[in-house]
């Protein structure tokens, strides 16, 4: 079967390089799947999840949060700001984070620049609990 | 006991202690140093990646005339981001750097008032003024960087005045990280964005496959969503925050090591220190033990 080369990476690490056969991402304007032959393409990545499927037949379900992804003939490259792994999500101190944010959000004396960072962070947060839950869910067997 | 050798015995005691001190910090910073390094080259992949995407954008599209490509002819306005420490201890690191600042500056630009100096790091903030360097803006440094979103203060602020115009070029003065025994003040142009990569920033170690390279011919056109002007505007900054945070763990790296070999110095000076006193000190004894014995056998011997 095809595949291609896949690469995710954030400023602090690598988090996956693997041979695979698909691999869905959210862009700012919409959904995407990508299958081996792709067209080369550029887009930028909304606050979304991550599905990877593996040459083996397994399934990654990763939490992503702003950057790119960069589509080459026999390569797929994602340079996100963020990217873990569903199983590596703290379900509980996400929540804890979203609380955070949302409760700091309703205080009064808050400029417009903080408004950003803390409407993003809330976000950022809630993406990751989505994804957290999605994965405890259903396993990571039923992802399809 | 004779006289003087108490003074000496409680200085060797004090010299003892500093030794403790300055090689307790040697070791912090051997291990501090090794983390900046892990972080310098876990940051690589994502730097070498941002780089050659922006590199296959240039050969498929004109983004010359993009405001951060902009070259004019003629600089008048200058302005140099300088990464240092915030801690003293580490040698002559943030004065090797502002020296070199200043250097530059004396060198392509005479007149220093057209130079306009950001500081990143409270002792190079010190030693940027004692330069008579014009300084504008200081930002706080964390000791260690955890990640690119501390300075992204300091994007915001270059990448604004240079899309406004109120500066021609921008540099960053950090310290290369050559080696643990090397570091070299290096001084590197951020804006406008130059085509070549630069081979210096990040590159401990630098093993680059050189085969890796996409096969550039194959690819005829590219899709860009939702449209080439909006992923330029939002990369291009991307790109200039992953270079200066590039430049700002280099540095972290830098300074840690440095820090580790002031400190070992230290540590020499101080046993050398130690040993020399210790000479001294049974010097006095035994000088003291003599007029001792001469004494007892003088009383003596005119007693007999």
């Amino acid at each position: 079967m095809d595949k291609f080369k896949l690469k995710i990476v954030t400023p602090e690490r690598v988090v996956l390089t693997d041979e695979v056969d698909q691999l869905s991402v959210s862009t700012t304007s919409g959904q995407i799947t990508i299958l081996p032959h792709h067209l080369p393409l550029i887009s930028q990545l909304a606050p979304g999840e991550i599905i990877v499927k593996h040459q083996n037949k397994e399934v990654s379900l990763m939490a992503v949060f702003g950057g790119f992804i960069e589509v080459l003939p026999d390569e797929v490259i994602i340079l996100a700001d963020r990217a873990e792994y569903a199983a590596d999500i703290d379900e509980q101190r996400a929540e804890e984070a979203r609380q955070r944010a949302e409760a700091a959000l309703k205080e009064e004396h808050v400029d417009s620049e903080q408004f950003a960072m803390l409407s993003a962070t809330l976000e950022k947060e809630l993406n990751r609990l989505r994804v957290a839950r999605k994965y405890k869910q259903k396993g990571m067997h039923n992802l399809q | 006991m004779p006289q003087g050798a108490g003074d000496i015995k409680r200085r060797i005691k004090s010299v003892k202690s500093t030794n403790k001190i300055t090689k307790a910090m040697e070791l912090v910073s051997a291990a501090k140093m090794r983390k900046a390094v892990n972080k310098v080259l876990a940051t690589r992949t994502y730097a070498d990646l941002t780089w050659e995407l922006i590199l296959h954008l240039l050969k498929k599209i004109d983004a010359k005339n993009h405001p951060l490509f902009r070259e004019t002819k003629e600089v008048k306005k200058v302005a140099v981001v300088l990464i240092g420490t915030n801690r003293g201890l580490c040698g002559s690191f943030n004065n090797q750097l502002a020296r070199k600042v200043a250097a530059s500056i004396q060198l392509h630009h005479p007149e220093s008032t057209v130079t306009d100096v950001i500081s990143l790091g409270t002792k190079v903030r010190d030693e940027a003024r004692r330069l008579k360097l014009n300084l504008i803006a200081d930002f706080p440094k964390n000791d260690i960087t955890q990640d690119s979103s501390s300075i992204r203060p300091i994007v915001k602020l270059i990448f604004q005045a240079f899309v406004e115009k109120k500066y021609d070029k921008v540099f960053v003065a950090y310290t290369d990280f050559m080696s643990s025994l090397r570091q070299m003040p290096h001084v590197k142009q951020l804006l406008p964005f130059s085509t070549e990569i630069d081979e210096r920033l990040g590159h401990i170690i630098h093993e680059k496959e050189e085969n890796q390279k996409a096969d550039l011919a194959k690819i005829s056109e590219f899709i860009f969503e939702p449209n080439q002007a909006e992923i330029l505007n939002n990369f291009l900054p991307r790109l200039l925050e992953v270079q200066l945070y590039q430049a700002v763990l280099e540095s972290e790296a830098s300074e840690h090591s440095s820090r580790m070999f002031a400190m070992r110095n230290a540590s020499d000076a101080a046993s050398d220190m130690m040993s020399e006193l210790t000479l001294v000190y049974n010097q006095a004894r035994q000088a003291g033990i003599t007029a001792e014995i001469a004494e007892i056998s003088a009383g003596s011997a005119a007693l007999s």
